[in-house]
């Protein structure tokens, strides 16, 4: 059991950031920290726009960090779960 | 706007119930003649009616309430499509915007409710938006991983007396939302490379088989490696139980054969199927020498329980087709040959505790009617051709194993939910897509008196289904748990002599009712109520109620091979 980060991109909507807090309580997953907030500046996630083949505008998406102490399995688990969320663009560990 | 919506997206049904915040929406279903609209006797009715037609039709079914207690209502069904994934579209009226966080009358936040046990949702927040959002709504629960949508729309984003730009529009892009469509040529070419080298190989299927419409992909892949194969409860019929390299269900109630095939295998092809519990038994006791190849569209079904060793993700079709291609390429050898010593095993304990199926039909020395026999006898009667819903228990897991589905989408049951009162709302669906074909439902006396005010909707829709109500006046599983684990102390699990006449009852709703106590009655009883096509028959048969379900894996703690054959009697 390690600390470990993990980034979300998500679209900036309402009712998104409560599908995934609401993920980590209903699939028994213990959330020790949690910051997200709007993209201002989206040219940090050219690389984002590049994998999707999509144009990011300003305060279009929140990026959300949330950190939580689970196994190398469990994290597996949990970022396939994340990405299942129609709302999320992007969930990997954050190294 | 909202009804040309659902038209573009072919909706040819909806089933629904009206109420204070769901009026403009449904002066609109007044106003127009392309979709028919179902009306229920109780919300939970509606969803399980458009589960079922979505089952046996792989269309999405539609479902229409109004906000408040008519969105709680639905919430159950909407659990049990998402457990089940099925694609289904939840149009939840709510009250107008500005009362929104009032605490309005008959305001509850259905989106919250709901979070859990839906794909996604949606809240419409401008009616512009109307079209683009059935159009993703109907796209996110029909594609990928299926499952339920829910959209809220408030009062006022239907008000008539406004007028807006129509614009459908002609495909969806959501930027977010890609599932998998086929895996990679490595991944093929692995898993190939894993049949071939195996002696011992099962083939699992499960629903995600039939979502992917893949039966004919899953027949021809076996064609070529002539293996044994499996389905799920969800599963049955993708692979056809008459097919000599069929083992029957796996699982809790699954065949002792099935059980152990998997438990003995050196690789299992998970088709569509996600190691549930009720498959695995203890996961770390779990088929201790397979590798496993699991073919699934939902990255998180993949070694979510049990640890694949080759993922193919994508439809699953989409992966049967590329592996059949790869074995018929011309650069593999297959030789069926090598599994006929594993097919030999197999049959063995097939022939040592397999179900007994001559038994049961031919059973006459004793009065009381066995549950088996039941199923045994509508299979005969509906010639393996029916469609059949069943609700949850004793009765459910009979069916399963007594009733032989030889095609997909015929076999509608609530498999992960469990949901009991989902039989006969769901048997409505599927009599409402296939007017012409028999409908069954197998259900019990517990199950039947949790939706049955829909009887009247039978009624007003000339919905002719025969119910086959499995009567052994107990909640038949939660009393075989006891019997087996908590000393036979039947803990509210009977009725004390207060059950309902059901042939009456079936009567005041203007149908036909036949009761069926005797053995050498039920065979002409059945007869009948197969006899009378254009009539509901409420077939209420009391069976022997200390019947229990067999086989069942021991649990907790067991593996697949630790197996109760029957009372007291252990594999």
């Amino acid at each position: 059991m390690n600390k470990r980060n993990i980034l979300i991109i998500l679209e900036n909507k309402p009712g998104a950031l409560a599908r995934v807090v609401g993920l980590f309580h209903q699939r028994g997953y213990n959330i020790a920290s949690l910051h997200v907030d709007a993209v201002e500046d989206v040219s940090q996630y050219s690389w984002l726009e590049n994998d999707l083949t999509i144009n990011l505008k300003p305060n279009e998406v929140s990026e959300m960090t949330i950190s939580t102490s689970v196994s190398d399995t469990l994290l597996t688990q949990i970022l396939r779960q994340i990405n299942k969320l129609i709302d999320v663009l992007y969930a990997e560990e954050k190294k | 706007m909202l009804m040309q919506a659902l038209h573009e997206e072919s909706v040819e049904l909806i089933f629904g119930y009206p109420g204070g915040a769901a009026l403009h929406v449904y002066d609109a279903v007044f106003r127009q003649n392309k979709i028919d609209h179902i009306l229920v006797r109780h919300e939970q009715g509606a969803t399980h009616a458009a589960d079922g037609y979505a089952r046996s039709t792989g269309k999405p079914g539609v479902v229409l309430v109004t906000s408040g207690p008519g969105a709680t209502n639905a919430v159950t069904g909407i659990a049990t499509a998402f457990m089940d994934s099925i694609p289904m579209v939840i149009l939840s009226c709510q009250v107008a915007s500005h009362l929104i966080g009032t605490d309005a009358f008959q305001e509850t936040d259905m989106i919250g409710i709901s979070r859990p046990i839906v794909k996604h949702s949606f809240s419409i927040e401008d009616p512009n938006e109307i079209p683009k959002i059935i159009k993703e709504a109907f796209h996110i629960a029909t594609t990928g991983r299926q499952g339920p949508v829910v959209i809220d729309i408030p009062k006022d984003m239907t008000a008539p007396d406004k007028t807006f730009n129509y614009d459908y529009p002609s495909k969806v892009d959501i930027r977010s939302y890609k599932p998998p469509v086929a895996p990679s040529d490595n991944q093929v070419q692995r898993a190939v490379e894993a049949i071939l080298a195996s002696k011992k190989p099962v083939l699992y299927a499960g629903g995600g088989a039939i979502s992917s419409n893949a039966s004919s992909e899953l027949i021809k892949l076996n064609n070529i490696l002539k293996a044994p194969v499996t389905n799920t409860l969800m599963g049955l019929g993708v692979y056809p139980a008459s097919d000599p390299y069929f083992l029957g269900m796996l699982g809790m109630h699954g065949t002792y054969q099935a059980n152990m095939a998997m438990h003995n295998a050196d690789l299992i092809i998970a088709i569509g199927a996600r190691f549930d519990d009720r498959i695995t038994n203890t996961p770390s006791l779990f088929a201790p020498n397979a590798k496993i190849i699991h073919l699934d569209i939902d990255y998180s079904s993949v070694s979510k329980i049990i640890e694949a060793n080759i993922a193919l993700f994508g439809e699953v079709k989409n992966s049967l087709n590329k592996i059949i291609d790869k074995l018929n390429d011309g650069s593999s050898n297959h030789n069926p040959e090598k599994f006929i010593p594993w097919l030999n095993e197999i049959s063995e304990w097939k022939a040592l505790h397999g179900l007994n199926h001559d038994l049961y039909l031919d059973q006459t020395d004793n009065n009381m009617i066995l549950p088996q026999q039941v199923v045994q006898h509508v299979y005969q009667e509906t010639e393996g051709n029916a469609f059949v819903t069943s609700d949850v228990g004793q009765h459910q897991m009979f069916a399963a194993q007594y009733y032989h589905f030889d095609e997909p989408r015929k076999w509608i049951n609530s498999g992960s939910m469990g949901t009991m009162g989902f039989g006969l709302p769901a048997a409505m669906g599927v009599k409402l897509a296939h007017p012409k074909e028999e409908v069954v439902c197998i259900t019990g006396e517990g199950s039947i008196q949790m939706c049955i005010q829909e009887l009247s909707t039978c009624l007003q829709y000339n919905l002719p289904i025969k119910i086959i109500n499995i009567n052994n006046e107990a909640l038949g599983m939660v009393k075989q748990w006891q019997d087996m684990n908590y000393g036979g102390r039947h803990s509210e699990s009977t009725y004390q002599n207060s059950l309902p006449n059901f042939v009456e009852l079936a009567r005041s709703f203007g149908h036909e009712g036949i009761k069926i106590e005797k053995n050498s009655d039920l065979k002409e009883g059945l007869k009948k109520a197969f006899s009378l096509k254009d009539k509901l028959v409420f077939v209420d048969i009391y069976v022997d109620p200390s019947e229990h379900v067999y086989p069942m894996l021991v649990a907790p703690n067991g593996s697949l091979k630790d197996i109760w054959l029957g009372k007291d009697k252990k594999a």
